[in-house]
């Protein structure tokens, strides 16, 4: 099993297109910290002497408004609220949200390039099986004294062990960008989590460590689906299309149709963002955070099954 | 001699077509297995399913007695194959295309790719992008990479394809050689009817799915008895002279003389009654028929049957 990885990932990097694509994360990466640099605010912290102050009445602000829109749907009163108990707690435990921009502002920021790495997952994912039938090569692959259930595990491990490079490489480049770019604070403030009305305290690295893993399930669920697209149709384009139209769509799709169907909750899409049990409210009221690994471990074994059952039963005629 | 490779009854159906009938036969070690067939045959998909490529539908087929459909690796792991086009990973170098398949089989190491590289003659250009290859060094590294786990059977389809003569031959002293030293049982399909008899031992002819014929090469290109041509002159009164000597026998007149099928100790015998008789012989010629003529005689023949 290790040789057969090892020799999916000599496939992975003898192409440029993988070095194109980790290329392009750190291109961005850099683009972006440079680009945040220039647009910071000279005189940062100013204000910081009155925060509470400031703080006290943007809570009253809530309040009122909390009051007046007694209709609004529930998520806006969730947020409110949550908005309102942040800073409540800030006033309380003595703490500014007036923090210097640092490393930690900045690889916050960058755990959005997750969304770009998830596209190149997608790709490799989507190509891996279709490729070696594009290739022919399948047909040498497939007349080794090896299962056809081993190859397709093998494969699937090098997309998850790529998708973690890429997520390595993400968090490890934001951190040595924003370290550059920004410094380290002499203080780093806890993180503040807001979830069922009760806030806790976290340490910012272990947080961001949180958020990036959580961010990138939503990716490793649709490479999954890429990778079993790919399995069964043989074709990266399908894949690679579908997928991509579904990670940047099928979030909104599904909070359409969660306003109007209580199924939506099953909808793959409703349960990837687990963020939003850490932080925000759930997309459809009674959603919970075991609820949603439920659906997503439903929705992987769905997918394996099917990428096995037709990557084994296939006659390779062509 | 033990049919190495075994099909039992194996059929094959495809959306309700039956493209492969009750195919049964044996190959064994040490021979050359010729797979003929007009295009469409069925010659591929069988081959493929020897490999396990294409499932069957029903009958079985054994490789050293394990299943391929019960035992699959263990089955298919005495057996070395090209299926149709050699294609390799065109990024990657000959040798680490080499390498990828050396990791999947047990017992593979470095010297025995250098070993297989050296004996298909690739050596000079192993580390070069297979993109370069020609065809012919493509075909070089499909065998390659066939004999690295040195399988006892070797299933070869078109292995002449895109070669020039002297790779024709070469590879067909490669194919003879593995199948002597190494007493391998090889299987090879081709169109080219020549190629086929200098190459195999056996040849099995498919048609329409059904195997019509297995024989040795030599019975079945000598299967009819060889006529001779005799250059003579005048050729009516010798036409008259070889039928009081072989009474039985059948002959006729050609443009140039007279022809018929006899035996070859018949031929001193009738060139000295010629003599005597005072005709004129200019040219005595043996008329073999060619595998291909005995290939598309047997096929139409069989042909017209299923078509009645």
């Amino acid at each position: 099993m290790l040789n057969l990885i090892k020799n999916e990932w000599i496939k992975l990097f003898k192409r440029t297109g993988t070095f194109v694509m980790i290329g392009l994360i750190i291109l961005l990466l850099t683009f972006v910290g440079i680009i945040i640099r220039s647009q910071e605010n000279p005189d940062r912290g100013t204000g910081s002497e009155n925060w509470e102050e400031q703080l006290q009445t943007e809570i009253n602000n809530r309040e009122q408004e909390l009051k007046d829109i007694q209709n609004a749907p529930q998520s806006m009163i969730d947020s409110y609220q949550r908005d309102i108990a942040i800073n409540k707690y800030r006033i309380e435990h003595n703490l500014s949200p007036h923090q210097d921009y640092s490393v930690w502002g900045f690889v916050y920021d960058a755990s959005n390039i997750i969304q770009f790495a998830g596209l190149f997952v997608i790709i490799v994912a989507a190509g891996i099986v279709a490729s070696e039938f594009n290739w022919g090569t399948i047909k040498l692959l497939l007349i080794r004294p090896i299962s056809r259930g081993k190859i397709l595990v093998a494969k699937y491990i090098t997309v998850i062990l790529f998708a973690l490079l890429m997520l390595i490489i993400s968090f490890a480049y934001s951190s040595l960008v924003g370290v550059i770019l920004f410094g380290t604070p002499e203080t780093t403030a806890p993180h503040l989590n807001y979830y069922n009305g009760t806030i806790t305290e976290q340490n910012m690295g272990v947080h961001l460590i949180i958020l990036y893993s959580l961010k990138s399930i939503n990716m490793l669920m649709l490479a999954t689906m890429a990778f079993m697209i790919s399995a069964v149709f043989r074709n990266s384009s399908l894949a690679i299309g579908l997928s991509i139209f579904l990670m940047f769509a099928g979030g909104q799709l599904t909070a359409m149709l969660a306003q109007k169907f209580e199924w939506a909750k099953y909808i793959l899409f409703a349960n990837t963002e687990l963020m939003q049990y850490i932080e925000g409210v759930p997309l459809i009221e009674g959603m919970t955070l075991a609820f949603s690994v439920m659906v997503l471990v439903v929705y992987f074994i769905i997918f394996q099954f099917l990428a096995h059952y037709v990557f084994h039963k296939r006659d390779v005629a062509a | 001699m033990s049919g190495v490779v075994k099909l039992q009854d194996v059929s094959k159906t495809i959306n309700g077509k039956r493209i492969i009938d009750s195919l049964s036969f044996e190959v064994n070690s040490g021979e050359v297995f010729g797979f003929l067939g007009p295009n469409g045959a069925g010659k591929t998909t069988t081959i493929r399913m020897i490999v396990g490529l294409i499932g069957l539908s029903s009958g079985d087929i054994t490789i050293s007695g394990y299943s391929i459909k019960e035992n699959f690796v263990k089955a298919i792991s005495q057996v070395g194959a090209i299926v149709e086009n050699p294609e390799m990973y065109k990024f990657m170098s000959g040798y680490q295309n080499l390498m990828q398949f050396a990791r999947m089989s047990k017992g593979v190491n470095k010297e025995k790719v250098d070993e297989v590289v050296e004996l298909v003659g690739l050596t000079d250009r192993i580390h070069d992008k297979v993109k370069t290859y020609s065809l012919g060094m493509r075909q070089r590294l499909g065998l390659a990479q066939s004999l690295l786990h040195d399988p006892k059977v070797l299933i070869l389809d078109e292995p002449t394809n895109g070669l020039d003569p002297a790779g024709i031959r070469e590879i067909r002293d490669h194919l003879r050689m593995l199948a002597k030293e190494k007493d391998m049982a090889i299987i090879v399909s081709s169109h080219l009817l020549s190629e086929m008899e200098m190459m195999c031992d056996r040849i099995g002819i498919i048609q329409a799915g059904r195997l019509i014929d297995v024989q040795r090469v030599r019975d079945f290109v000598n299967g009819a008895e060889n006529s001779y041509q005799l250059e003579v002159s005048p050729k009516d009164e010798a036409l008259l002279v070889a039928q009081q000597l072989f009474p039985t026998i059948k002959m006729s007149l050609t443009d140039n003389g007279i022809a018929g099928q006899l035996k070859k100790d018949d031929i001193p015998l009738l060139v000295n009654e010629f003599v005597s008789k005072e005709i004129n012989i200019y040219g005595i010629k043996e008329i073999s028929k060619t595998l291909e003529d005995r290939f598309l005689e047997v096929t139409d023949k069989k042909g017209e049957v299923t078509h009645a």
